[in-house]
């Protein structure tokens, strides 16, 4: 009752004033009090209109008592209407560059999938979720290869998902064909994401490995995790290299197919079967064609 | 006011979630303290430290245990969460947020700090800080002989000045440094000999540099940022006497060895972007790229010993020159929306890449001149790619998806040497093309029940690997029932690729299937529940020799049967105690290959976890967690271990 007589007072009050469609943020305290509390602790506190930054503005929907569809409500806005709404500001930022074409905004998951602006678990990026437990609901099977022996300590809190990926739509990947995998960052603005850590890999070697530079990391390793050490893709090395160097005609630079092993490895010996015990500088090498230092 | 209880009920509810998908047991997510924290001279404080002890208790390979875990014993900062905000906007004198938290500080492996701190209208300071100890000691699952024990130091700060205005200005630094021991491994005298494990003394460091600007012109938003990277690579292998080689029939031996490998190098970058959303119907990304890289090297290597016949070898090389590696993006983004429910977009790169080094290269043997040689190389790669996707609305509950990629990328390169006279260079080039279409179906019948269907083909002409993609197909499925108390999420997704001609083949498959349910039955309890399954089949054509022999047509085969398995509990008793139970499994039951090119690697490892946690009083907390580590493999037994792990610890706010 003390509610209404409040709201009452309020919408007359508001008759006698020029039609400004906009009435501040102290008039969303009375019916909103758990979004605008704590709301000093929200990076949004800095936009210039308060809450009506982002909902639009607020006096309709006050003197109609609180009628929702006078009010821009994000549970209620199509996807894209929603995504429209955040760019206004936040188009500027670098890693929101290609977010039109996001693999995330062309599966509707947009902004509010997965930021929490009023129950943030996160102050820094208002996640609605830790990060990796908000990419893990969507994305399980991530989970179970971020649990093998071998793996980037994501779980450990040392690497974020973040690290490699961006959520918001990555550019063409340069590497591969130029269209997979999709929202991986890059590294120094146009590199394979594992070289900003990996800085030693990145070269440029006098002899690069082209596999590194055609294909990607990924022809030889499982990024995410792996029962295999050094996240290699087979258990064994041998196997890993041999499928590519195997002479079949058609592939490689010429098309005369990648070189075979030397005649003198026998592969029937056990020293033979791990590759990088000789040809160690298998990411690329300035001193040896064949990576052997 | 009851509806304002009631807001607050929900907001702490919220909070008190447990973290879910955290397989490690510590830190502990409950904070001590007032989540609403306290007012002090304007601003509003919320802290909580939690400092304990961590314990283990390893049965079996310690090593391993130390590759893949790596928690040790001894005091530390489990973790820390503090802000600090103004409560009147911009009011703050020196900031008006800051945001700082850390974890495992002091001796956990795996170590973590943030820190933001922002004045409205300003300053933005971001920085983050990250030390991992990585082990690995030579395990022999990899054959190999190459041990690591570094640390690595990460670091990124950014500070954005005026961050609310029109033009902001862009700072920042990043470092990332490693160092630490490390074995390799060197073949001595030449291809015929032996192997010998040497020590090698990692010190790697990367610094980068970045300043720009973002600014607001004729309706479009612009980013301009120009980094430069400089690193630097020391590592060297000290004068060293190995011990014997690999092989205890060869007779080679190698009594002194030292190598010094420095490779310095920068890379400068300029990256600008542009952004417009003027208009309603049409919107356009603009991104340009450009780092130009390069690394000046030396090697200087000496190794003493005697040969396969017992007379003696030593060996001195030295090389060195320059490499360089110029790459140049550039993507546009257009996006029309022609309908309320059509959405458009094209993206279109370009991408091209030289990488090209020239260097030289001489060897002595017993002190006479042997090897000279020179070398020049170039690798090219251009890449272009244009993807067109629509996205259409039918209704409020079913939308369309569909997409046509297109890219070409030419390879070639050049390759000179002097090394059998006359000199050579061989230059090579060649195109691949590929097309793919995608299709994908969204429905959502119910307002919680969400379903996806999606599937993409592929075709490329002229892969440049022969485990590249080539006839490639993939399919998923996803159906997810989402409420305020429960969470069902079903997925199916089949990967498959097939690159081959008439001589050789390689087929890939894999699918993963999983099924995940969380449910909150009552305010203090939560469950949750997860399966899944990955199986990955490869065969592929190989070439090898084996006793002198060159055997063509056999095969490698590779098989996984990856089972996954979660579950957990938590509970929360009388609100001052929280209970939680884990448990994680993941097993490959493949079965052992029954030849050496049919491989399978069955393992089983296993993390039940148990924590509790019980607040003492306002400001101070109690956490008590064990957490179990087994790991077992099929091949190779003795690199099994079981570890018993946990901690206690005091959480409090002051």
């Amino acid at each position: 009752m003390i509610r209404l007589s409040g709201l009452l007072l309020l919408a007359c009050l508001l008759e006698a004033q020029p039609k400004d469609p906009y009435i501040g943020s102290q008039a969303c305290r009375a019916c909103h009090p758990a979004q605008t509390q704590s709301f000093f602790r929200n990076a949004h506190t800095k936009a210039e209109r308060g809450c009506e930054s982002c909902h639009g503005p607020g006096r309709a929907h006050v003197s109609a008592g609180g009628k929702k569809d006078l009010i821009v409500a994000f549970s209620a806005l199509s996807s894209r209407k929603a995504l429209d709404n955040c760019l206004t500001c936040h188009g500027k930022d670098w890693s929101r560059n290609n977010i039109r074409h996001s693999a995330h905004t062309q599966a509707d998951v947009v902004c509010s999938n997965c930021h929490s602006v009023h129950q943030a678990a996160t102050p820094k990026h208002l996640l609605a979720k830790p990060q990796k437990d908000l990419c893990y609901s969507c994305h399980p099977n991530v989970q179970s290869q971020f649990s093998m022996p071998f793996k980037h300590r994501v779980n450990e809190g040392a690497v974020q998902c973040a690290d490699c990926h961006n959520p918001h739509g990555a550019p063409a990947p340069t590497w591969r064909m130029g269209q997979r995998p999709r929202l991986q960052q890059h590294a120094q603005a146009n590199e394979q994401s594992c070289v900003q850590c990996h800085a030693d890999k990145r070269g440029p070697f006098l002899f690069e490995h082209a596999a590194l530079r055609v294909d990607g990391c990924g022809s030889c390793h499982a990024p995410h995790g792996s029962a295999n050490p050094r996240l290699l893709n087979r258990p064994v090395v041998f196997t890993l290299c041999l499928e590519c160097h195997n002479g079949a005609p058609g592939f490689g630079r010429a098309g005369q197919g990648i070189p075979t092993q030397s005649a003198s490895h026998n592969m029937a010996d056990p020293r033979y079967q791990n590759c990088t015990t000789c040809h160690v500088k298998i990411h690329g090498s300035n001193a040896d064609a064949r990576f052997l230092r | 006011m009851r509806r304002l209880l009631l807001c607050l009920l929900g907001a702490a509810a919220v909070s008190a979630q447990p973290a879910f998908a955290q397989p490690t047991v510590a830190p502990t997510p409950q904070r001590a303290g007032d989540a609403n924290g306290e007012d002090l001279a304007g601003y509003n404080i919320v802290n909580s430290l939690e400092t304990g002890y961590r314990f283990r208790s390893v049965d079996g390979n310690l090593g391993k245990y130390r590759s893949d875990v790596n928690f040790g014993n001894g005091l530390r900062v489990l973790g820390s969460y503090l802000t600090i905000n103004s409560k009147k906007p911009g009011s703050g004198k020196l900031f008006d947020e800051l945001v700082l938290s850390t974890q495992g500080l002091g001796n956990d492996p795996y170590q973590f700090s943030s820190l933001r701190v922002q004045k409205d209208k300003l300053y933005c300071f971001d920085s983050v800080w990250r030390w991992m100890d990585y082990v690995n000691p030579a395990l022999p699952i990899a054959n190999g002989q190459h041990g690591i024990d570094t640390t690595r130091q990460l670091q990124d700060h950014d500070l954005v000045l005026l961050p609310q205005s029109r033009f902001r200005f862009l700072l920042g630094y990043s470092r990332n440094q490693q160092d630490g021991p490390a074995f390799s491994t060197l073949q001595f005298p030449d291809g015929r000999g032996d192997e010998f494990t040497f020590l090698d003394n990692v010190r790697r460091t990367r610094n980068e540099y970045r300043l720009g600007t973002e600014f607001e012109l004729l309706k479009t938003r612009f980013h301009i940022l120009h980094g430069w990277e400089y690193f630097k690579d020391d590592t060297r292998a000290p004068l060293f006497s190995p011990g014997p080689g690999a092989n205890p029939n060869d007779t080679t031996t190698l009594t002194r060895f030292r190598r010094d490998e420095p490779t310095h190098g920068q890379a400068p970058y300029w990256r600008i972007g542009l952004h417009n959303e003027a208009l309603k119907t049409f919107t356009f990304d603009g991104r340009f790229t450009h780092t130009s890289g390069q690394r000046r090297f030396v090697v200087d290597e000496l190794a003493i010993g005697t040969g396969r016949f017992g007379a003696a070898q030593n060996r001195q090389l030295f090389a060195g020159g320059n490499a360089r590696r110029p790459v140049t993006t550039g993507n546009l983004t257009l996006s029309w929306f022609p309908l309320e429910r059509l959405t458009l977009t094209n993206h279109t790169a370009l991408y091209n890449t030289r990488m090209e080094g020239e260097g030289s290269y001489g060897e002595f043997a017993n002190g006479v001149a042997g090897l000279s040689l020179l070398n020049f190389q170039y690798l090219g790669i251009r890449t272009f790619a244009n993807l067109t996707d629509a996205n259409l609305k039918l209704t409020r509950w079913i939308g369309l998806y569909s997409g046509y990629h297109f890219s070409e990328r030419r390879v070639a390169s050049s390759d000179f040497s002097d090394a059998d006279p006359p000199a050579r260079l061989d230059r090579a080039e060649q195109t691949n093309r590929l097309h793919s279409g995608l299709l994908g179906l969204r429905l959502q019948p119910l307002k919680p029940l969400r379903l996806s269907l999606d599937g993409e083909l592929g075709r490329a002409d002229r892969p440049f690997y022969t485990t590249s993609e080539k006839n490639y197909h993939t399919l998923a499925a996803r159906a997810q029932w989402k409420t305020k108390r429960a969470s069902l999420l079903g997925r199916y997704q089949t990967n498959y690729n097939l690159n081959s001609n008439s001589l050789f083949v390689h087929s890939a498959r894999n699918r993963v299937a999983s099924l995940d349910a969380t449910f909150n039955p009552k305010p203090f309890l939560t469950l949750e529940a997860g399966y899944g399954h990955t199986h990955i089949e490869t065969v592929t054509g190989l070439a090898y020799f084996s006793l002198g022999e060159l055997i063509e047509n056999d095969r490698s085969f590779y098989r996984s049967r990856l089972r996954q398995v979660r579950l957990g509990v938590q509970l929360q008793m009388a609100r001052r105690a929280d209970l939680y139970f884990g448990y994680h499994r993941i097993q490959d039951a493949a079965r052992l290959g029954r030849s050496l090119m049919d491989q399978a690697f069955p393992l089983t490892y296993q993390t039940p976890l148990a924590r509790f946690s019980v607040q003492i009083t306002k400001k101070l907390r109690w956490n008590l967690g064990w957490q179990h580590y087994s790991y077992r493999e099929e091949r190779l037994a003795w690199q099994d271990y079981r570890a018993h792990t946990g901690y206690t610890s005091l959480a409090w706010s002051f």
